[in-house]
């Protein structure tokens, strides 16, 4: 036996194998967003039904910002996850949602046949969608009172991931 | 049903293959010859029930029968014919029952290859090979098992990744790859079996280095045909970016490259026995390290799988096969030891060593630089990337050093040579350097990398060239055709691919340096110059498909005042992919392509946004890998028993 090749071959071999295992249980693909920790961009955006202008304004109260879109499958598996959060937290947390390169029509069509429980605001030209620097949809921005970004969410939220965070948001309180 | 048939012949192979794995290396210590004979035949009916299990798959597949779990994951009643038979490698599970229809097809053949020829190594070769079916046969039984049944199955599916549906050479590349890292284990068979048997002798080496050679060629295509696809589909100009997935598939080429250059000098000089034996191992060593890092989900790749359970048990193979690659070699490598050694720094054997050290040396800078990230993540909790400046930093000079002594190491002889001898075969080609310099300098290439690899490319240019050339003066141009197409075939394809090798690196080195591009926003009728081209941009044109949205920009091209046609470079909204995907269009020319790439277009406005590049010599890399693989097989072929 040749204790040399051993000795390097176990050397070797046995730091390689701990680095690749730290890899296991974090999302590789997950992008930290720089905005997190810092104040939400303000906006002032058109309503899809034509009502008054909605906005984020800092300070107020928590809110929810949804970025999605009619052709996005995951936005439209989301969609009731989120109208069902928005409805037991009525009162508590807003929640807007932000049409992501899409056409007017087809998210009317959509939300007849779906239903709406938050105002759907029209981001002309995506400004508010670069301001947030939306790299795909759906993205999920969680505000909180103060207007801080406290998380933000890429992909779509099932019950448990959004019931995370808004219990977060209202500290405990459903 | 079909759950349960596909599950009974998972089992069966599975037991087929640790019971002949057990049973080859029990006939190995005793010398068994009836024992290796039922090995042998378990190989057998291993192979042939994963090969049957593929094709039950793809019968689920094109049926579709929503009660099998894969097919429910990727089926589709709206798919067409060939959609659905690609779907079989489009997801995680399929895909390594995709590998295990490979491996059957590589153990079928290795092991018929192998015959009664090599009765010492059979039994070992045998239970190395097997060894490895059992990991992949107890992945398809248990964590990625395909054929799960579904309790109450649904009457449609949502189809395979749209990805996989964008372009034909997506359908092309996976397999090409896979022929590639499953090959790899047919060499590393056969290298433990010479480890184990303590024998690596002139007999073995040519089988060793054909059983190499064959999945290197399918590896290079896979490769290559990788970068095409990205280059024709992802819209960004280029078509290799140091991905941790593209670096799992070009370390384990890195290896078996040196590998197929050092098994030449245990032939021709029966010296670095050890030396390739170990750059064998260490080649599927990578693959096993590549295959983890596209299924665990640890690395952020655009190409790799999901984050998967399959990751842990992927990882204690890979653990395993460390360990037993390392005791083998400390307790048999002595056994090999033989040959002269390299007597001459200036011998040919003496720059293939040289060759193998860059070769391992660019392994290690790639390997590095893909895994460093994991290590900081996993020291300091930060993530970081490490991105083209480094690998094109380091693997650059590395490259050109290799382009060099591709040339310098055929225009020496093998064993001693003199001073005098050296000079004559080493000065005559720096006239093919000198007229790489002399083409490219006019050409406006001013980047000092790029000028040497001109010059080490003219240089191992000429030097081929010369080896094509030998024994001209005896037998005339027809008889050293017929020479190297007969007698001579096995070198003829290897300088072939040399002749590939050399397109290949002079095209990445001016592409990359030469290659200009503009970005522009047009509105209806507007135009734009980029070089010779004209541009204008005529309108946008939105298609609805089942599966995505296209909207693709019309852009009339003229050169030189001239028009030449239309180009569609185009953006895709895939309903099942969060991000946009664009797809440009490639006017591929000789000397260059006009690439077109659609970066936004805003509805109201009508503004275009447009990247627009010329890429020099890329059509060069796809001839060039052409002519590489066609090299390959004519230095696999055997040679006709006479």
């Amino acid at each position: 036996m040749n204790r040399t090749v051993l000795i390097i071959g176990l050397v070797l071999t046995a730091p390689l194998v701990w680095i690749l295992a730290s890899g296991f249980g974090k999302n590789p693909h997950a992008i930290d967003s720089p905005l997190v920790g810092r104040a939400a961009p303000t906006f002032a955006l058109r309503q899809l039904n034509g009502g008054e202008t909605v906005g984020l304004t800092q300070g107020g109260q928590p809110t929810v910002v949804n970025f999605w879109a009619t052709w996005c499958r995951p936005c439209v598996q989301e969609h009731g996850v989120l109208t069902a959060a928005a409805a037991r937290y009525r009162g508590k947390v807003k929640f807007m949602g932000i049409v992501y390169e899409d056409t007017e029509e087809r998210i009317r069509a959509y939300l007849k046949r779906s239903g709406a429980a938050y105002p759907t605001l029209i981001d002309e030209a995506g400004k508010t969608a670069i301001a947030y620097g939306v790299y795909g949809v759906p993205e999920t921005f969680f505000i909180d009172a103060k207007g801080q970004i406290l998380y933000k969410h890429a992909g779509p939220l099932n019950p448990q991931s959004i019931e995370g965070y808004l219990r977060k948001l209202t500290q405990g309180s459903p | 049903m079909i759950s349960i048939i596909g599950q009974s012949m998972i089992l069966v192979a599975l037991i087929s293959a640790g019971a002949g794995s057990i049973l080859a290396f029990i006939s190995a210590k005793k010398d068994s010859a009836e024992g290796t004979n039922w090995a042998r035949r378990a190989a057998q009916l291993f192979s042939i029930l994963l090969i049957a299990a593929n094709f039950l798959m793809v019968y689920a597949l094109l049926a579709p029968d929503f009660s099998v779990g894969y097919v429910a994951k990727v089926g589709s009643t709206t798919v067409p014919t060939w959609v659905a038979v690609v779907s079989l490698w489009s997801s995680l599970e399929g895909s390594i029952l995709f590998w295990g229809a490979m491996l059957g097809v590589y153990v079928l053949v290795s092991v018929r290859d192998l015959g009664d020829h090599h009765p010492e190594h059979l039994p070992y070769f045998l239970g190395v090979l097997l060894a490895c079916g059992v990991f992949f046969t107890f992945l398809l039984a248990g964590p990625a098992n395909p054929f799960t049944s579904v309790p109450n199955p649904l009457t449609e599916g949502p189809g395979p990744n749209p990805l996989l549906q964008n372009h034909i050479l997506m359908i092309i590349h996976p397999p090409m790859l896979y022929g590639g890292y499953v090959g790899m284990t047919v060499p590393f068979a056969l290298a433990m079996a010479a480890l184990l048997a303590g024998n690596l002798g002139a007999d073995f080496v040519p089988r060793l280095r054909r059983w190499l050679m064959i999945p290197w060629i399918f590896l290079t295509g896979g490769i290559v045909l990788g970068g095409w696809w990205a280059y024709e589909v992802l819209g960004w100009g280029g078509y290799w970016d140091w991905d941790p997935v593209e670096n799992a598939s070009f370390f384990p080429w890195l290896t078996a490259t040196a590998a197929l250059h050092s098994v030449i000098v245990v032939k021709r000089r029966g010296t670095l026995k050890i030396w390739s034996v170990t750059l064998i191992l260490a080649t599927f060593l990578l693959t096993i390290l590549g295959t983890f890092m596209t299924r665990s989900g640890v690395f952020n790749s655009v190409h790799s799988f999901t984050q998967s359970d399959i990751g842990p048990t992927f990882l204690v193979f890979l653990a395993i096969c460390f360990v037993a690659v390392i005791l083998a070699l400390a307790a048999r490598m002595d056994r090999l030891e033989g040959g002269a050694g390299v007597r001459d720094v200036k011998s040919r054997e003496a720059m293939f060593l040289l060759n193998n050290l860059f070769f391992v040396l660019f392994t290690f800078v790639v390997v590095i630089g893909t895994v460093f990230p994991l290590l900081v993540e996993a020291i300091k909790g930060v993530k970081i990337s490490v991105g083209s400046p480094y690998f094109n930093a380091m693997s650059v000079p590395l490259g050109v050093g290799i382009l060099f002594l591709m040339g310098v190491g055929p225009a020496l002889p093998w064993g001693v040579a003199s001073v005098e001898r050296t000079k004559k075969a080493l000065l005559p080609p720096l006239i093919g350097g000198v007229i790489g310099l002399a083409i490219a300098l006019p050409l406006g290439l001013t980047n000092g990398w790029a000028l040497a690899t001109c010059f080490a490319g003219g240089y191992t240019l000429v030097v081929t060239t010369q080896q094509f050339g030998l024994g001209f003066g005896r037998r005339g141009l027809m008889g050293t055709i017929s020479h190297l197409l007969g007698p001579d075939r096995q070198r003829f394809g290897a300088y072939t691919v040399h002749s590939g090798v050399v397109m290949i690196i002079v095209a990445i080195a001016v592409s990359h340096t030469m290659r200009s591009h503009s970005e522009t926003t047009l509105l209806k009728g507007d135009s734009a110059s980029i070089g010779p081209y004209s541009l204008t941009f005529i309108d946008v044109e939105n298609t609805v498909e089942p599966h995505r949205r296209v909207l693709a920009a019309r852009i009339a091209v003229e050169q030189n005042g001239q028009p030449i046609g239309e180009l569609r470079p185009a953006i895709n909204h895939y309903h099942t992919q969060r991000e946009p995907i664009g797809t440009p269009a490639v006017r591929v020319g000789i000397l260059s392509d006009l690439y077109l790439s659609m970066m936004s277009y805003e509805t109201k406005s009508g503004k275009l946004g447009l990247r627009a590049f010329i890429n020099p010599l890329v059509s060069w890399i796809w001839f060039g890998t052409l002519v590489m693989v066609f090299g390959g097989f004519l230095a696999v072929l055997p040679r006709r028993q006479t």
